[in-house]
């Protein structure tokens, strides 16, 4: 039965960035799949929140504050999972910021600070993540999946900053060789890449209309709901997916698809 | 499951295709079975058609209309020839007629041609892209009218990773595939503000793809070069298709999906 190989029962998912926006509601999605979760981030109020919502739905959650840019951290994280679970299956990495505030000031004001930190978190939090993730599967004597998020920006040029993109843009080519050098291993490694994405839902009338005027330009014609990273992540991080490995899957209304023409711009002209 | 964006759709739940109207054609052919099969089993009625009046094929198109029937969908076999464009617009318009809508398409037209190119007939060459790109514009043309008017829908193209790459002796079904995925991307920008999402699954090696014959990767060296040393499974193809047709996937649009084994990922 498909749907039934869209199920995690018995599974246990580490996500990164699980406070809020998409890392939120990825993992709420993986525990109304059936995953056990392990939520991680730095600020430890936000992550308890989704941990407590998933201990709601039925399902065992524990919150792990960490800084994804310390390696350390990171196999702390990994080390809970077994700990708390007795085994890791999925490791959803997901944490990831904007451009440190510098990026988007002139080329030469940018700081090599600014420039490593914004690799750190958005590049090197995924290899850490990913090296001591599949390390405790194979240990363990099983498979598993890791997804990392990366962002349609890693394709298309973004004028307001460009070390998200280029760090975004190394998640999906470290996705590609990684799911090749863990394919002896069966771990599968495949990125979700999604376009414009509300993390929450409109706040005020201002931020309503920021949203639909953004959205104009995709095809879609608005932007992504955070919720809708949700049955993709459960997609690849389920048995469903067991052929797909190493793959980018972009949930962006349309966006990359296009791009050569203003949206509504659509000539008629006679063969 | 009810959050700060209101109540969401996840889980299994956001897989449900109950009640959704589905028109899969190329359905006597691996890939369209498993699809039309998997479709049923998430709760849609499907229509299930051959893409030629070849007897046989209409005919194994019928068992897999016989299966969704014993699951309690309902089902009806249709014969179409997917190279006449007026043909397809008379069966697409009287299946949604019949149904009452049309929420889903699936193009899985199955033909390969493995020939030289400079080998490769005029007639070969046409009947590669009347079927594959030419059947697929037919159907996406005839089923577009139908969305257009509901303003929701879901198109799903099953194409081929030689879509996007070039391999000797394939090159008619190679140009005919990177049009299925340009068409693929054409239609989400034109149909995106009425609703409708078109994306494709771009399959690898499959354990029925004519050209690679015996799929035991003992035997078969084009299987063993695949990361994961198997060939794929239609049902493995059928869970995407489950996914792309449902309610949860309208922000995804005019992407081409890989089901490959990582085979796109080789040096």
């Amino acid at each position: 039965m498909v749907l039934e190989r869209l199920r995690l029962d018995g599974k246990v998912a580490i996500v990164t960035g699980a406070g809020r926006g998409l890392g939120r509601q990825m993992s709420l999605a993986l525990a109304e799949a059936g995953a056990d979760v392990v939520c991680a981030a730095r600020t430890a109020e936000q992550i308890e929140r989704t941990a407590k919502d998933i201990e709601a739905l039925g399902r065992h959650a524990v919150a792990q504050p960490t800084d994804v840019r310390d390696s350390k951290q990171c196999e702390a994280l990994i080390q809970r999972a077994a700990d708390e679970f007795g085994h890791l299956d999925i490791m959803l990495s997901n944490a990831g910021i904007g451009d440190a505030r510098g990026m988007s000031s002139e080329l030469w004001d940018v700081t090599d600070d600014d420039w490593r930190d914004t690799l750190d978190v958005n590049l090197s939090s995924a290899f850490y993540c990913a090296r001591a993730a599949s390390k405790q599967m194979v240990a363990e004597g099983h498979g598993g999946v890791i997804i990392n998020v990366a962002s349609g920006t890693a394709m298309r040029a973004n004028p307001t900053g460009f070390g998200y993109g280029a760090a975004k843009a190394g998640v999906i080519a470290l996705t590609k060789s990684l799911s090749a050098m863990l394919q002896k291993h069966n771990i599968r490694v495949n990125c979700i890449v999604p376009g414009f994405v509300a993390q929450a839902p409109p706040r005020n009338e201002q931020q309503r209309d920021f949203t639909l005027a953004r959205g104009r330009y995709i095809a879609a014609q608005r932007l992504g709901y955070a919720w809708e990273l949700g049955p993709l992540a459960i997609f690849l991080a389920s048995d469903a997916s067991s052929y797909v490995n190493g793959q980018p899957f972009v949930i962006d209304g349309g966006g990359l698809a296009g791009g050569l023409a203003p949206m509504g711009f659509a000539p008629e002209v006679a063969v | 499951m009810k959050n700060e964006w209101g109540d969401v759709r996840s889980g299994t739940d956001a897989y449900d295709l109950a009640g959704k109207k589905a028109l899969v054609i190329g359905a006597g052919d691996p890939a369209g079975r498993a699809i039309a099969l998997a479709l049923g089993e998430a709760g849609a009625d499907v229509t299930v058609s051959s893409i030629s009046n070849d007897g046989d094929e209409i005919m194994r198109a019928k068992k897999v209309q016989q299966e969704l029937t014993k699951m309690g969908r309902k089902s009806a076999t249709v014969a179409t020839d997917v190279t006449l464009g007026t043909g397809v617009q008379v069966m697409v318009r009287q299946v949604a007629k019949d149904l009452g809508s049309l929420d889903i398409l699936v193009n899985a037209p199955d033909l390969f041609l493995g020939k030289p190119a400079d080998a490769t007939t005029d007639m070969e060459w046409n009947r590669v892209m009347q079927v594959v790109l030419s059947g697929t514009f037919h159907a996406c043309r005839a089923a577009g009218k139908e969305m257009l008017k509901q303003r929701s829908g879901r198109i799903i193209n099953v194409s081929s990773v030689l879509g996007e790459r070039g391999m000797a002796n394939a090159a008619a079904y190679c140009a005919a595939q990177a049009g299925v995925l340009n068409l693929t991307r054409a239609l989400s920008q034109e149909w995106g503000p009425s609703g409708i999402t078109v994306n494709a699954i771009a399959q690898g090696w499959m354990d029925y793809s004519p050209a690679i014959g015996n799929p035991d990767p003992a035997a078969n060296q084009t299987v063993r070069f695949v990361p994961m040393k198997r060939a794929g499974a239609a049902d493995e193809l059928a869970s995407l298709a489950v996914y792309l047709a449902s309610d949860s996937s309208a922000y995804i649009s005019g992407q081409v999906m890989s089901v490959d084994g990582g085979l796109t990922t080789h040096l």
